[in-house]
């Protein structure tokens, strides 16, 4: 080999080409896979003269320099030498006595090729001939990759053809292959060359803001040691189809084909962009074309959504496409993924591969038959598409892909459905017109797995209701507490206020409103209008007066049936169940027919309005007679109502009892919020069935009460039904769990799926159609989508709705012509979706900007409307960010009009939506960010909450244990690593509480929850774990935010409860400048004494104070209480002439106003502990005794709850001696300033002010803030209240920095 | 039908849809956007006009002048 000038080069030894040095470290990184060694076998028929072919072979030996290489290490990197010992000779292995020489040659080829090769020690190359028979053999050949690439092979092969020719019939062979040196120098000279200078420029345009690389399987793309492969044999036809339509659209086959596999590709993925691999065999006008060794480059090929273009364009686009990339393919995609910061990980430069050999020709053998076989062609990271051409008329298909990422199934499925894909789309005007799906895939999903014809009688509502009404009257209809109607009295009850609506109106199609808390009244009031032909309009009196009328002027009701007491809410006169007729008096009714509407719900409206669905009873009766026949529900079951009537599922609660002649129980009005509640009603009542809301039926799994009930069936919707609320239900429950799914424009709902006990799916589908129901999965354009693709969800059949009530635009919009039914509707959901193999459908998300919260649906525009509405901001975006699995909140961006107030805009919104579709926060910001191309820049948002770290990945393992249930808990995308901080990352209290019992669940070890507040990073908490401390949090002093150790700390002293982790918000915000620690009780712990006073108390303070940081200045904030300790530790600070820094007290007053209130009573104080664990003490009246308060707290999931019995004693106590200290307490002067935030919405008529500190400080630093004041630990007020106490405290800083 | 340069020049710019006068003769054949693909389907026609090269030969120098030089050394040898 001759000398190159670089360095590490030696006489016999030079550096690798930047094409083998990629291949060198996948070999290095797994020496024994053989995947590396390309190897395919010539079949030769005819008389071969083996002495000739040895001629021939031994001549290309010597010209092929790199059949003889070995590759070392050496102190340059990787070096290659040629080494004559590992020189390979010809083996030839006479099979012509086996029994099946064929067989056995293939089967010693298969090992040969699956055996790894030693680069060091070489030979990196093998030939063996074998004879089948003196007219058959077969020469096997095998190449290392890091030696040879395929065009490389091709020479040598067919070198060994042209000179056995040559011998033979005394013809010249070509000049003999160029030395390999020249390709290593051209190699070199391009290293250092201008032409690699513009080659990068050109790739780093074409690939900036490159997205995350799309494919067709998900998952690490390393090549294994086998891959799958699937050959076909293209028709004749389809390549002749190809050639033809490439020559009409003036490009040349391959690029057409190219631009169609890649399409298919980009579909499969269903991304905006995929990025293809296409092998280049970078050699044209180069030496090298006549060197064998590895040169050969892939050429990573960006593909947008070509499919809406005319495929003229989109192949002439294409085309050029291929042309620009293949100019500058000589820059080494190794070298582009350096460029791009993609090494590593998952990063990768491209997706699928796609080869095409045009001219993929056998050797020529003078005299001989020959046929060329490809055993591997490298590695397989993903999936290969290669499509071998004989330049004639053959055209074979061979997908081959990394069994780690697809089954043969899969593999299988790829080849079918691309050959399918080819056929149609090389006569298509555009690829948007062809599917995806396949036509066996078609008919399969689209039209088999929605065959759900079923009979179902063409009555209606009514008819069915007053069945059961004539066939069992003595039978309990409706039970409410202690009232039970039977069917006799719920016929007469209802008929009678038929009577009076018909009187009034009421009737096909006309629509009466029901505005009533769940009763007995209620139902009745549902049964008279549906009996009446009307339809019923069902409002919840809690939303806001503007948004009822507003729904009322749109429905136009005959009438309002409401409560007496909600009558403000109504421009309209209301019948009240007072005036309603007992006794039905005989008037003649008109029933409806199955045309008619049986009820109206409105929904969010994304442009502001609620929009009304309309459904008839066709549609309603198909559900309910599927879930009762589906279910076998009967006489015997007791169905729950507990959701509200404007929710859509009550609707099958209300009437499928009565369909059935079972029993309805109706829930206590609020019930459905409350778990224990819950519980109680079914073991009370036998339920046998009721329905969840996923996340109400996570809280009722984690409340003690649901441990061990049983329940024949529990039904969810309205929100996803996760794996592990599935598996949780049925480790606590017995009974059925159904996942179904719907949205209201479809009569509740179109799929379900039995959630079982053996169920393991994970995703937990939607399912399958109900009867006479067709889901489909379509794409952009409206086509089938095969499974595995995500799609758009469609839904036909009976059930839908007739539309949107005076919405026609609206209407005409999501409910189009059924492409596949003719004179079918489908409905657009809207939901993303995609197939399983088996037909069920799973569930993705939303294509558009609608969410749910607690299964309510909300379009974000209608809350956009809402702000702009106020007229206090000039624009405004709503979204719904999501922190953690199952927990979405809205968040409001603004951009301030002049007269901008935030408490007004929060007035303004309140009035116009209900509680459930207000924002959790809302952030001003100067300008909205946009994109480059000036849409809104969702992304560039900023989160309310910092959300990610970055730091050294877990380690230990209880580091790894930490980061999976971090992970978990609060469903990130990714592990977090060691340094993520469980409250930064969107941890709460309550979730601390779940962290710890999964901890214990995991470990066997109670980290106590204290230690989460302490040490919420994982590689700290793992440690407290390694340790096996236990902290309740209780301690004297706990640390509740780290900061920097030089600067002064800042001390939050408790408020009542003596305990300081409310501190939390604040804390974060003034840590990391600085460590913020939290003083709390001693008397928390049982064993020590009460303080004497409330000054004894502030001197133990600063004792500690001190013990932590001896030498001042003292930075001290304290809440209510804990702002009067705050003053009080100052003036001891000061009596001992110790430097206080920031004295700062949130909304405390002085002792003297709490001694001139009456003395609190026993109950009242133990009633702050509600407040203190996050409870609202109004909503619990019934809690007035220690033992109720602590049973309570035991059974919710506060951090309070969970303290060990002896500790949670220490909370009681401390609150309960609180009002001695206070009341005990007289204040000394301070002299320096103390800073106040005032709670300014609060204390109204009450004369709490600052000026009343006046005789205790030297100075007052007021600060106000919009607030109540148990809101001032909020993180709202939080953010208000910490950039004032920073821009206070950062004047110490700056003295001590110096 | 024996090759000729000319013809050559006149199939290379059909292939690449320029004008015969407009590829040059020493013009970099790569630049001016004949892929691989491209140069084997040439290679085939004129094999049949009777060129005795392969594939390699016309790889190694990627211009008009280079292919007919070795067209040139090709019949003198034969």
């Amino acid at each position: 080999m001759t000398l190159i000038d670089v360095a590490g080069a030696t006489e016999d030894r030079s550096p690798l080409t930047e094409a083998q040095a990629g291949l060198w470290y996948v070999q290095k990184i797994d020496p024994d896979n053989p995947i590396l060694n390309a190897s395919q076998y010539v079949e030769l028929k005819g008389e071969l003269d083996l002495a000739l072919f040895r001629r021939a072979f031994e001549t290309m030996v010597d010209e092929a320099e790199c059949l003889s290489l070995v590759f070392e290490e050496t102190a340059f990197g990787p070096a290659q030498r040629r080494d004559m010992s590992t020189r390979p000779a010809l083996t030839v292995v006479d099979l012509t006595a086996a029994a099946d020489p064929m067989a056995e040659a293939l089967e010693a080829m298969a090992k040969d090729t699956a055996t790894a090769v030693d680069l060091a020690k070489g030979p990196v190359s093998a030939f063996v001939l074998y004879q089948l028979s003196d007219s058959h053999c077969l020469w096997y050949e095998r190449i290392h990759h890091l030696a040879i690439d395929g065009y490389g092979i091709v020479l040598v092969t067919n070198r060994v053809g042209e000179i056995y020719s040559a011998l033979k019939t005394g013809a010249t062979p070509s000049p003999s292959f160029a030395p390999i040196s020249a390709a290593i120098a051209e190699d070199q000279a391009y290293l250092t060359g201008e032409r690699r200078e513009k080659d990068r420029e050109f790739w780093k345009n074409a690939l900036s803001r490159l997205p995350e690389v799309a494919s067709l399987a998900s998952g690490r793309a390393v090549s294994g040691h086998t891959f799958h492969r699937k050959t076909t044999h293209l028709p004749a036809s389809l390549f002749e189809a190809l050639t033809a339509r490439a020559q009409a659209l003036n490009v040349t086959w391959p690029d057409l084909l190219t631009v169609l596999v890649a399409s298919y590709c980009r579909r499969f993925a269903a991304a905006p962009e995929i990025v293809v691999g296409l092998p280049f065999m970078g050699r044209l006008g180069s030496k090298a074309a006549r060197v064998p060794c590895t040169l050969m480059n892939v050429l990573p090929v960006r593909f947008s959504d070509l499919e809406n273009l005319s495929l003229q364009e989109a192949a002439v686009e294409g085309a050029r496409t291929l042309m620009a990339c293949r100019r500058h393919g000589r820059y080494r995609s190794e070298q582009l993924r350096r460029d791009l910061g993609l090494i590593g990980g998952q990063r990768r430069l491209f997706g699928p591969l796609v080869n095409i050999q045009p001219f993929d020709m056998p050797p020529a053998f003078a005299g001989l038959d020959v046929t060329l076989h490809i055993l591997g062609a490298g590695a397989v990271d993903d999936i290969t598409f290669t499509f071998r051409g004989d330049a004639k008329t053959k055209l074979m298909m061979e997908v081959d892909s990394n069994p780690a990422l697809y089954s043969a199934a899969d593999t299988a499925a790829h080849a079918d459905r691309l050959f399918a894909y080819l056929e149609a789309a090389v006569s298509a005007k555009r690829l948007a017109d062809v599917p995806l799906a396949s036509p066996s895939e078609v008919q399969r999903y689209l039209f088999d797995a929605n065959a759900t014809a079923h009979a179902v009688p063409e009555v209606t509502l009514v008819d069915l209701i007053e069945r059961s009404m004539r066939e069992t009257p003595a039978a309990p209809a409706v039970s409410f507490g202690p009232e039970v109607l039977s069917y006799a009295e719920l016929d007469r009850r209802s008929r009678a206020l038929t009577e009076q609506l018909t009187g009034l109106g009421a009737g096909g199609d006309s629509v009466v409103a029901v505005a009533l808390p769940r009763s007995l009244d209620l139902v009745v009031a549902l049964f008279a209008i549906l009996r009446a032909g009307a339809a019923y309009l069902p409002l919840d009196t809690q939303h806001p007066k503007e948004r009822i009328g507003r729904i009322l002027a749109s429905a136009k009701p005959v009438a309002v049936l409401a409560g007496l007491e909600d009558g403000h809410l109504f421009e309209q006169t209301i019948l009240p169940p007072e005036d309603w007729q007992r006794d039905p008096i005989g008037t003649t009714l008109t029933p409806p027919e199955p045309g008619n509407l049986a009820y109206v719900i409105y929904t969010s409206g994304s442009t502001g309005e609620p929009k009304g669905v309309m459904i008839e009873h066709r549609a309603i009766v198909n559900r309910l007679e599927w879930m009762r026949e589906h279910y076998g529900f009967g006489p015997d079951d007791r169905i729950l109502q507990k959701t509200p009537a404007t929710f859509d599922v009550s609707v099958w609660e209300f009437f499928l009892p009565a369909l059935s002649g079972a029993t309805l129980i109706v829930a206590p009005p609020d019930a459905h919020r409350d778990p224990q509640a819950i519980a109680r009603l079914i073991r009370e009542e036998a339920i046998t069935t009721l329905h969840f809301v996923p996340s109400m039926l996570s809280a009722f799994l984690a409340a003690p009460e649901s441990e061990g009930l049983q329940v024949h069936r529990v039904f969810c919707s309205g929100e996803e039904l996760t794996p592990d609320q599935r598996d949780r239900f049925h480790q606590r429950i017995a009974g059925e769990l159904h996942n179904l799914y719907g949205p209201t424009e479809a009569a509740v709902d179109v799929s379900f799926w039995p959630a079982g006990r053996d169920d393991r799916s994970a995703p937990l589908p939607i399912g399958f159609p109900v009867w006479n129901t067709s889901l489909y999965v379509l794409d952009d354009n409206h086509l089938p989508v095969p499974p595995g693709v995500a799609g758009h969800l469609f839904l036909g059949g009976v059930q839908l709705a007739r539309g949107y009530l005076g919405r026609e635009d609206l209407t005409a919009d999501r409910f189009l012509a059924d492409p596949f039914r003719p004179g079918g509707r489908i409905y657009r959901t809207g939901d993303l979706a995609r197939l399983r193999e088996d037909g069920a459908v799973v569930f993705l998300g939303r294509s558009d900007h609608q969410v749910k919260i607690r299964g309510l649906r909300i379009e974000l525009g209608e809350i956009e409307a809402a702000v702009m509405a106020s007229g206090l901001v000039r624009e405004a975006v709503v979204i719904a960010r999501e922190g953690r699995a199952g927990d979405k909140r809205i968040v409001a961006y603004v951009v301030a009009a002049p007269d901008f107030d935030g408490d007004a805009l929060k007035a303004a919104i309140r009035a116009r939506l209900p509680d459930y579709m207000l924002p959790s926060a809302i952030l001003r910001l100067e300008e909205l960010p946009v994109t480059a191309n000036g849409k809104l820049d969702r992304a560039a948002l900023p989160a309310p909450h910092l959300e990610l770290g970055g730091g050294r990945p877990a380690e230990t393992p209880s580091e790894k244990l930490l980061s999976r249930l971090y992970h978990d808990l609060l469903g990130l995308e990714s592990l977090p690593d060691a340094e993520a901080d469980f409250f930064c990352l969107g941890g709460d209290s309550l979730l601390a509480v779940h962290l710890v019992l999964r901890i214990k669940e995991e470990t066997g070890r109670d980290p106590g929850l204290g230690a989460i507040f302490e040490q919420p990073a994982i590689a700290a908490l793992a440690a407290v774990l390694d340790r096996a401390e236990i902290d309740h949090g209780l301690g004297p002093i706990i640390r509740l935010a780290d900061g920097d150790a030089r600067r002064a700390p800042l001390f939050l002293i408790h408020p009542a409860g003596g305990i300081s982790w409310g501190y939390r918000h604040l804390a974060r915000a003034l840590g990391g400048v600085r460590t913020v620690y939290g003083l709390q009780s001693p008397a928390l712990d049982p064993h020590e004494a009460l303080p004497d006073s409330l000054e004894v108390l502030a001197q133990t303070y600063v004792d500690r104070m001190v013990e932590t940081w001896p030498s001042g200045p003292y930075h001290v904030a304290g809440w209510s209480v804990g702002g009067i300790l705050a003053q009080a530790m100052a003036a001891e600070l000061e009596a001992r002439g110790l430097a206080t820094g920031v004295i700062a007290m949130l909304d405390s007053y002085p002792c003297e106003c709490w001694r001139a209130e009456p003395e609190p009573d026993q109950t009242a104080a133990l009633r702050a502990l509600l407040a203190i664990a996050g409870h609202d003490p109004e909503a619990h009246p019934e809690l007035t005794t220690r033992a109720a308060i602590t049973t309570f707290l035991r059974k919710g999931k506060s951090p309070l709850g969970s303290l060990p019995d002896a500790a949670l004693d220490g909370v009681i106590r401390v609150v309960l001696d609180t009002n001695r200290l206070v009341r005990g307490h007289y204040h000394r002067r301070f002299g320096g300033t103390v800073i106040h935030v005032r709670a300014a919405l609060d204390h109204q008529g009450r004369g709490l002010t600052p000026q009343l500190w006046d005789p205790h400080v030297g100075a007052i630093d007021r600060i106000d803030v919009p607030f109540l004041h148990p809101q001032l630990t909020s993180p709202d007020a939080t953010a208000q209240i910490a950039p004032e106490l920073a821009r206070r405290l950062q004047p110490f800083d700056r003295s001590e920095d110096t | 039908m024996t090759i000729t340069l000319e013809r050559m020049r006149a199939d290379v710019a059909a292939m690449i849809h320029e004008a015969p006068e407009d590829v040059g003769l020493d013009d970099n054949l790569m630049d001016l956007g004949l892929d691989s693909m491209r140069l084997m389907n040439l290679i085939l026609a004129w094999q049949e006009a009777g060129v005795d090269l392969d594939f390699g030969s016309f790889a190694e120098e990627f211009t008009l002048s280079g292919w007919w030089r070795a067209i040139e050394a090709k019949r003198a040898q034969g």
